[in-house]
């Protein structure tokens, strides 16, 4: 009985009630929008989270500091993933991005964002006695992170590779970064951009162009661009109610579960609903700062910064996408966009951060 | 224990740090809330009447395709102005009424019409055109119906044109709706549902230079969708011209002569692998496939016996018959067992234990040399070459000239076989027979290859063996597959025997001789129902689908060739007699329009 006692009064309930209403939030908007062909999708995604709901007690159940021990197996296990689909993968609109598991497809790529933050934070922790990082002691670290972003980009999968590099970007900082270190960093990365315009794939450059001028190519990517901008614009104060969307009902907005589910929250729900949403990712984000204040090691706490960030560059880049401020590059929107592993690894990182929350103390 | 003070052993520079990090998330998501107050609140008006009246269009304006050319600059595919009747699936009220009411005056069937209409409904804005082409009545008919019917228009788009209809409309090909399956291919580019795509010959192998880039519109446009002003304009790049290496007054006369046969005409510049004919009868009108295709015209083709659709010259795989003895000669000389001037006793049958191959010529040919084995396409001499090579030495030196290979000329191409010991087994399970080995060596069996295989090859024995990428696009760089090096001697003495085929008296190709001409080649007959055909002493008893194929490879002038022709008559009977004449009739045709253009050249140049 104390156990469980101990379990309710520890256990960081602002966190789950967050997650919890974000949750039943993401499952009315992917009702809605894909309310027009059927249940089935949303059946889909109700199972999901079902599961999503196991892992994350699995998650939370094992010490995190175990994490610290399989930090190298994750990573073995990472690069076998992402080479498995290219081997084995399914190819869907020219990339290989999907494994298939039975009935389900798994996106090894998401699985490398939680990596990242773990193996990061386990690589901090082992180098405790490292204030501020120089070149030297970052060469190492980058590079281990930098072969599965290689991986990500070659199926190509431009979106998940930025997000990853953002985190990984996030939690060197965190890490402590010499001052000298990090401009000469800085202005190496500015410089590199022009470079990196020439790598990158036809479609991908149309997207940025088209981002940059939205009528460039209305009917393809500037076509998403223009509806969604639509649809969110003319949600007004209150919206226009749950199921009355007409932007998205009238399919307008082709993918709207998935990367364009913001559109149908701001359109359906409006001002009020949409600033709602962002206050409740506000919230869940800066309570997950606050738990890895508190944790008892730097390994805790910076899972729970990478998290954070992680958590934060998926809810900015999705939605600027949504509201026309960034280029359309597939970043599903934590917790509410349609996806089975995107879903499982959102509520995997809430599992790891009321597990780290939940052992705070030293004794 | 306290429970909610921060752990002391956490250093104070990650504190600092985690407060950074908190002020970034706070202003990341302010800037989100501000964009939303902006776009919601104060602009939420604005973006409310968008919605709700849908007045902004944008219409895709298509980029002209690029023309086809053929070497001399002759326009074989053009695009004119035409008016198609589309639709805009937003603005119809009643799918099912305006399909009724539309329907009788573009002539079209009404279900069709609300069919793709409804499916133009995942992507109302996109236009969805439900008559391509109409004239000028239908137009006028349409525009006074037109304000009944919300969400017609008239649209000018260009509309393709293939000037000489059916001549070498396989080599062109045709343009039609571009499919699901090939738009899920290409998403992310500058593809939507309805598009013409190229879907075969040179309008699907060069349809990336073709194509073009879409224009757009951006138009204003009143509650029925009725266009009220033009915001903005972007014109659409034409598609590039795409020149090829045909002579189309050369393909004409290949054309004129095979006449209504069923067969094939390639000819080929040995030096340089450029293709100059490749025709195959009958052929199709192809405009009828840009526009949409009744399903009796379809079935019509379909059903055609003759199968007009097939390029015969890419994809008509058959057995070479006696134009193979040359890869034999071949294969022998590089085996080091052949003495051009050793003499072998041909008595119009060869045995081997209780089973015996017949000569052509029953009554036999009696002793021959190799250049009179050629000439007089002595099938016992051959017979002695490849019971002696064994398949698998034949089958060597065939697949490195390119038989029994895709030449990778254009798509939708057959490979052939030629036959090896590994390959019957894998086929058939069966060991291969020595006697099968016979046959091989002229050109029956499994053997099977295609007219521009034939070409190919024949064009790389004649220019010393480089074996050359045919290449029908004028800008495509000459390829060298492989460098057989084959002895200017063994050249010389087989171009002698081929010579020998048309010049010699005794030639199986005599008949075709003319003292202007100058040419050799080698004639064919493969033969479809062996047991069946020869017990029927007429040729015209045969049945049309059991009658031999005719082929005929021919070359121009004997020194240095300067084209190579193959022609090949399905179910046309002996070699000599059907295929050869169109390969003369090419090669004169040939010899006849350099003259003219030698002379046109002169004739425009200015005098000193």
């Amino acid at each position: 009985m104390i156990r469980y006692e101990r379990i309710a009064q520890h256990l960081d309930w602002g966190v789950v009630t967050t997650t919890c209403a974000l949750v039943v939030i993401g499952l009315m908007s992917v009702y809605s929008s894909t309310s027009a062909s059927g249940p089935s999708i949303f059946l889909r995604q109700l199972t999901w989270v079902c599961m999503g709901c196991v892992f994350l007690v699995a998650a939370f159940a094992v010490d995190y500091r175990n994490l610290m021990y399989s930090a190298w197996p994750f990573y073995a296990l990472v690069l076998l993933g992402l080479v498995l689909v290219f081997v084995i993968g399914r190819e869907i609109s020219g990339a290989r991005r999907w494994i298939e598991l039975g009935p389900m497809r798994m996106q090894p790529s998401e699985i490398v964002k939680i990596f990242v933050i773990v193996w990061l934070a386990y690589w901090s922790e082992k180098n405790r006695h490292i204030v501020a990082y120089r070149f030297r002691d970052l060469l190492f670290p980058v590079s281990v992170v930098a072969l599965p972003v290689i991986l990500i980009l070659l199926q190509p999968d431009l979106g998940t590779a930025g997000i990853v590099s953002f985190i990984a970007c996030a939690m060197f900082i965190m890490m402590g970064i010499r001052r000298s270190t990090l401009l000469a960093l800085s202005g190496m990365v500015l410089a590199g951009l022009p470079a990196a315009w020439f790598a990158l794939k036809d479609y991908q450059k149309t997207r940025i162009l088209t981002f940059l001028d939205p009528s460039r190519d209305p009917q393809g990517s500037g076509y998403h661009a223009i509806q969604s901008k639509i649809a969110v614009g003319s949600g007004g104060l209150l919206g226009k109610g749950f199921l009355h969307g007409t932007q998205t009902q009238l399919n307008f907005l082709p993918e709207h579960h998935t990367d364009f589910i913001f559109s149908v929250v701001a359109e359906e729900w409006g001002f009020a609903g949409s600033i709602l949403l962002i206050t409740l990712y506000l919230i869940l984000i800066t309570k997950i700062i606050d738990i890895g204040l508190k944790a008892k090691d730097r390994f805790g706490a910076l899972i729970c910064f990478g998290i954070a960030s992680y958590f934060t560059f998926h809810v900015f880049i999705n939605i600027s996408m949504a509201v026309g401020i960034f280029p359309v590059v597939g970043v599903p929107l934590p917790f509410v966009s349609y996806g089975g592993t995107f879903m499982l690894i959102n509520l995997v990182c809430i599992g790891l951060v009321l597990n780290v929350a939940w052992r705070r103390f030293i004794f | 224990m306290e429970p909610n003070i921060a752990n002391p052993h956490l250093e104070e520079d990650l504190k600092k740090r985690s407060r950074y990090l908190l002020g970034f998330v706070i202003v990341l998501l302010g800037i989100l809330a501000l964009r939303l107050l902006y776009m919601q609140i104060i602009r939420g008006q604005y973006y409310e009447e968008l919605s709700k009246n849908n007045r902004i269009r944008i219409l895709p304006v298509l980029a002209p395709r690029g023309r086809i050319l053929d070497r001399n600059g002759v326009v074989l595919a053009d695009n004119r102005p035409a008016l198609n009747v589309v639709v805009l699936p937003e603005d119809v009220t009643d799918v099912a009424r305006t399909a009724r009411r539309l329907a009788p005056l573009v002539d079209k069937d009404a279900k069709a019409i609300e069919q793709a209409v409804i499916k133009g409904k995942t992507r109302p804005y996109d236009p969805v055109a439900v008559a391509r082409d109409v004239d000028f009545e239908q137009v006028a008919k349409v525009e006074m119906e037109m304000f009944r019917l919300p969400g017609v228009s008239i649209e000018a788009v260009p509309e393709r044109e293939y000037l000489f209809g059916d001549l070498a409309c396989h080599v062109i090909g045709y343009i039609g709706e571009v499919s699901k399956a090939r738009l899920e291919e290409m998403r992310g580019m500058d593809y939507s549902p309805g598009d013409l795509v190229g879907k075969n010959g040179i309008e699907a192998y060069c349809e990336a230079a073709l194509r073009g880039t879409k224009g757009r519109r951006v138009v204003e446009v009143d509650a029925t969708g009725r266009l009220s002003s033009v915001l903005e304009e972007v014109a659409p790049v034409p598609g590039r011209d795409v020149r090829l290496t045909l002579d189309a007054d050369l393909h004409a006369v290949a054309r004129h002569s095979l006449g209504d046969r069923a067969g094939a005409v390639v000819a080929m510049v040995p030096d340089t692998g450029e293709v100059l004919v490749m025709e195959s009868t009958p052929g199709y009108e192809p405009s009828i496939f840009a526009g949409t295709l009744s399903p009796t015209q379809w079935r019509e083709i379909m059903n055609d016996p003759l199968h007009p659709l097939e390029n015969r010259a890419l994809r008509g795989a058959y057995p070479p018959g006696s134009v193979y003895k040359v890869v034999v000669s071949l294969a022998a000389f590089k085996a080091g067992i052949l003495n051009p001037d050793a003499r072998v006793y041909c008595p119009g049958f060869y045995s081997m234990g209780r089973v015996s191959f017949g000569c052509w010529r029953r009554e036999g040919h009696g002793y021959v040399d190799f250049v009179r084995a050629l000439t007089e396409s002595c099938d016992v001499y051959f017979y002695n070459l490849g019971r002696a090579l064994g398949v698998d030495a034949i089958a060597e030196v065939a697949t490195q000239l390119g038989l029994g290979r895709k030449t990778g000329v254009l798509y939708n191409e057959a490979s052939g076989v030629i036959p090896t010991r590994a390959w019957k087994r894998k086929r058939f399970g069966q060991p291969w027979h020595p006697g099968e080995s016979v046959i091989h060596a002229i050109g029956q069996g499994f053997t099977a290859v295609t007219p521009i295989q034939v070409a190919k090859a024949m064009s790389a024995v004649l220019n010393g063996g480089y074996v050359l990428k045919p290449r029908i696009v004028a800008d495509e760089p000459r390829i060298v597959e492989r460098d057989l090096a084959i002895p200017r001697m063994q050249v010389e003495i087989i171009k002698r025997g081929l010579w020998g085929v048309v010049s010699d008296p005794r030639g199986t190709a005599h008949s075709i001789w003319d003292k202007d001409v100058p040419m050799g080649g080698k004639t064919g007959t493969a033969q479809v129902a062996r047991g069946y055909t020869s017990k029927l002493p007429d040729e015209a008893d045969i049945p049309y689908r059991y009658r031999d194929h005719a082929w005929f490879f021919g070359f121009s002038p004997i020194e240095r060739p300067e084209i190579v022709v193959v022609a090949m008559v399905e179910h046309g009977g002996h070699g000599g007699a059907v295929a050869a004449p169109i390969v003369r009739d090419v090669i004169k045709g040939y010899y006849l329009i350099k003259g003219s253009r030698h002379d046109q050249v002169r004739a425009d140049s200015p005098t000193p």
